[in-house]
């Protein structure tokens, strides 16, 4: 009997129900300091998270060491008993899913020599823009294999691989920062490279801004950052119930601009989150959160659809290794009106310094854009100096222009560039 | 055969409770065991990181770690620096002699403490965690110590009229129980969310501005502390590379960096075996040292090593642990009425820096006009951003009513425990940020 039937096993004697997440994984890695490697770095991660269920009480609790599970079986049964009873109708039995691996090349081997060319071909990237200097970058491979099981019979596993790699570099004071990270080895560590010093390089001697109301033109990073400090939290099923959501109420209501559409997208081949199963064994699917504009759906996992006459979504997700579930997104998608977003002249922002201070509930924000400069007839014209902004996440959403053809990955979100009408900047 | 060697072990215990709108959610222990192994190759580190290390691989994974260094072309040095472990200081109020059961129960106190008409969620996080540190190094270097930290935050949000607004309230300690006096956090949560439903948005542009003593702490940490690592400094991704002796600020403007001070960012010993020590960032308005490991010191000076810190099984960074502003001569009082016209922004709700092109910026809970010298209305959503190298040169005033706060601060992927004080500061021609527009 391996580890996890004997935990099924251990556990099931002392409660209903019972789940265990069992991750392993591998990386290897470097780190440039200026142009030279200065780290070459390798790690191994192990982590094992077991929940327990019963009369609607759940405990849960995690350790790094899977031979030391009859205590972490212990803090979970304790756990349980000190929970609060919940509405709660039971763990997924099995289904048959698909077998076909949706985030996994087969290529993608832990070979030092991969990630030294991957931070080479950067730097030689970096290099088309000598007036900037690499400060700092870094490449890593990885490989995680995941095993959900449960006292139902169900069992899944799944193995992924990751790439990715990044970098920064200065001119002067103007700083350029780039990154890129895939599943698979398809990545281009040049462009990556050529991004950072570009931005390093063109921001040089900004010129001082105007106050006043500017059309903008947000990075997909920009966009990114300012959705996951305000408007995704919004669509999570338990901030929704539980007040803490400006989009509580508006199901069946118009939310954005009537041509912008967000959904997830867990089937997407490579896509960030890609799976077929989430943290708790629910089969995922492609959820429609806002169509047309129209609030549609929240995100949910089982907990929270049960407490609040709801269906899972298939949106439960864990952080790190053993993390407890929670609601989160797979890989989601923002369509809308396709533009030519830098042909008349805006503000581009390229991202933002201090996005998280956002208000989380209102939608409020005043950020620092980076990198911040004009741009008119498809190009970068001038920097500007600084640009301090001030708005609304819900209200910028209301007053889109268009979005660019070319999207990219920043996190679990594959994004346009956004361009958005009459926002205050002070220089 | 390494240069240098070390291994940094860490293990220990979680504990956290979430009770949000009434229901304990889930109050629950997790287990961690997590070690970092460093060594020096013939230029630069390889490094292992190992959950569940045993001492008996130690070998293994130095000569595993010797292979990744072959991929390194930076010629790393390390400086000598002394050795020494602080004292731990005995808990002041022990969590451990407390059950989860109690500790659940005080915490629905503060939650409940939260509530109140028009507040629509309450939710109250306790939070705490005991290592034990293991480390030994290839130079003969090894001690062992434990140290605990707990804490807890509490969250109101309030809405009337379709304004949505929220309150948020965090005690944290090392070695202590701030939950045990926790309700008057719960109380203030709520009161600010509700006091915040008839606030205005402020509008930006350029005025002057007081400074609470935690978002002035913020504003050390932010404007001065980061830009002054020595890992950013090596890198030249710092403004304030190469700026040793250069007036920054006023006389009398002194910003410190202390882990060895037992507020939250407290450690013992460095997380490479370097006596913790306090290190005068700026020293009467001039520029007087930067943050280093050892590594960094070798390679930029100015300075001492002793600020090396990691997450457990992380590589050790230049970090700053309890970051501050001296007291001044000043008052508060003297700082609203020399302000006249302008805002007092209280609270953090966070910042981020770009040391490299020294522009900062940082988010208060709320504010009040100061109109005439005196506080006026409600102002919600303000912020405040500047550049490094001019912004201290506008400090008019500081007080002398220095006060710590807690936090996280996030670096290269790592979260780690930090102080932040300053006494009240009055700022002429701050650029503040905010979304009104009257």
């Amino acid at each position: 009997m391996d580890t996890i039937d004997a935990i099924l096993k251990a556990a099931s004697a002392r409660s209903d129900e019972a789940e265990v997440y069992l991750s392993t994984g591998e990386s290897i890695g470097a780190e440039l300091s200026r142009n030279r490697v200065r780290i070459g770095q390798a790690g191994y991660g192990t982590g094992l998270g077991i929940r327990v269920f019963q009369n609607g009480r759940v405990g849960a609790s995690s350790t790094n060491d899977p031979s030391r599970w009859e205590a972490c079986l212990d803090a979970a049964l304790a756990a349980m008993r000190l929970a609060d009873p919940l509405p709660w109708e039971g763990l997924p039995a099995p289904a048959t899913l698909p077998s076909t691996p949706l985030a996994f090349d087969p290529s993608l081997s832990l070979e030092p020599g991969t990630v030294a060319d991957l931070l080479a071909s950067m730097q030689s990237g970096a290099a088309s823009h000598p007036e900037a200097v690499v400060t700092a970058g870094s490449a890593g491979l990885a490989h995680s294999h995941v095993e959900v099981a449960n006292t139902h019979g169900l069992r899944y596993t799944e193995t992924e691989t990751h790439a990715s790699c990044s970098i920064e570099a200065i001119a002067g004071t103007s700083t350029g920062y780039e990154f890129v990270s895939s599943h698979s080895l398809d990545l281009d560590p040049a462009w990556v490279g050529e991004q950072a010093s570009f931005f390093a390089a063109f921001g040089v001697g900004g010129e001082p801004l105007t106050p006043a109301d500017y059309d903008l033109v947000l990075s997909p990073l920009a966009l990114a950052s300012l959705l996951e400090a305000v408007f995704i939290p919004a669509l999570v099923g338990r901030n929704v119930h539980a007040g803490r959501s400006r989009l509580a109420d508006r199901l069946g209501e118009t939310v954005t601009d009537p041509r912008l559409s967000l959904y997830d997208d867990p089937h997407r081949p490579m896509g960030p989150g890609a799976a077929w199963f989430d943290a708790e064994g629910v089969p995922t699917r492609r959820l429609d959160l806002v169509r047309d504009g129209v609030l549609e759906a929240f995100a949910y996992d089982l907990r929270t659809a049960y407490r609040y006459g709801a269906t899972s979504t298939g949106s439960a997700v864990r952080g790190g290794y053993g993390g407890a579930p929670s609601i989160g997104f797979h890989t989601l998608v923002l369509e809308g009106p396709i533009a030519d977003v830098m042909a008349e002249p805006a503000v581009y922002v390229r991202s933002i310094v201090g996005a998280h201070t956002a208000n989380p509930i209102s939608g409020d924000f005043s950020v620092e854009v980076s990198n911040p400069c004009i741009v008119d007839g498809g190009a970068f014209v001038t920097p500007v100096r600084t640009a301090m902004w001030g708005g609304n996440v819900f209200d910028l959403l209301s007053r889109i222009e268009g979005v660019s053809t070319e999207t990219r990955v920043v996190g679990e979100m594959v994004l346009p560039a956004l361009r958005v009408a009459g926002q205050h900047l002070v220089g | 055969m390494p240069r240098y060697y070390d291994v940094r072990h860490v293990a220990g215990e979680a504990t956290s409770i979430d009770i949000d709108n009434g229901v304990i959610e889930s109050a629950s222990t997790s287990f961690f065991d997590r070690a970092v192994v460093r060594v020096l190759g013939p230029s630069g580190w390889g490094v292992v990181s190992v959950d569940n290390y045993r001492a008996l691989d130690l070998d293994r994974f130095i000569a595993e770690a010797l292979v990744l260094a072959d991929l390194t072309g930076e010629r790393v040095e390390l400086a000598s620096a002394p050795y020494r472990v602080l004292p731990v200081p005995p808990p002041s109020d022990d969590p451990r002699q407390f059950g989860i059961e109690e500790k659940t129960q005080l915490l629905s106190g503060v939650e409940a403490a939260a509530r109140g008409p028009s507040v629509r969620n309450t939710r109250a996080v306790y939070t705490e965690r005991h290592e034990t540190v293991r480390f030994a190094s290839s130079e003969g270097v090894e001690y062992a110590y434990e140290l605990g930290r707990s804490g807890f935050n509490v969250l109101a949000v309030a809405e009337e009229n379709g304004v949505v607004q929220m309150g948020y309230e965090r005690r944290h300690a090392v070695n202590g129980f701030p939950l045990r006096a926790g309700v008057p956090c719960g109380e203030k949560a709520r009161e600010t969310a509700i006091a915040l439903l008839g606030a205005k948005a402020a509008n930006g542009g350029r005025m002057r501005v007081v400074l609470d003593p935690e978002l002035a702490g913020v504003f050390a940490h932010e404007a001065v502390g980061h830009a002054s690592e020595g890992d950013l400094i090596r890198e030249g991704n710092s403004v304030l590379a190469g700026r040793i002796g250069e007036r920054i600020g006023g006389p009398g403007l002194t910003i410190v960096d202390d882990p060895s001070l037992s507020e939250f960012g407290f450690d013992p010993v460095d997380a490479e075996g370097v006596a913790t020590v306090r290190t005068e960032l700026v020293r009467d308005g001039v520029i007087n040292a930067f943050l280093h490991t050892r590594e960094t010191l070798a390679a930029v000076g100015n300075g001492q090593a002793g600020h090396a810190r990691g997450m457990p099984g992380e590589v050790p960074l230049v970090r700053m642990s309890n970051t501050f502003i001296e007291n001044g001569d000043s008052s508060y009082d003297e700082c609203l009425s020399e302000c006249r016209d302008g805002i007092l922004l209280i609270g953090s709700r966070g910042g981020q820096v770009d040391p490299g092109r020294g522009m900062f910026q940082f988010n208060a809970e709320f504010g009040y006009l100061v109109e005439g010298g005196e506080l006026g209305g409600m102002v919600r959503d303000v912020s405040l951003s500047g550049e490094i190298l001019g912004t201290l040169h506008d400090i008019a005033l500081i007080a002398d009513d220095r006060r710590m706060h807690q936090g996280y601060c996030g670096k290269g992927g790592q979260s780690v425990p930090v102080g932040d004080g300053a006494p009240h500061l009055l700022i002429e021609n701050a650029v503040v940020g905010g979304s009104g527009h009257d």
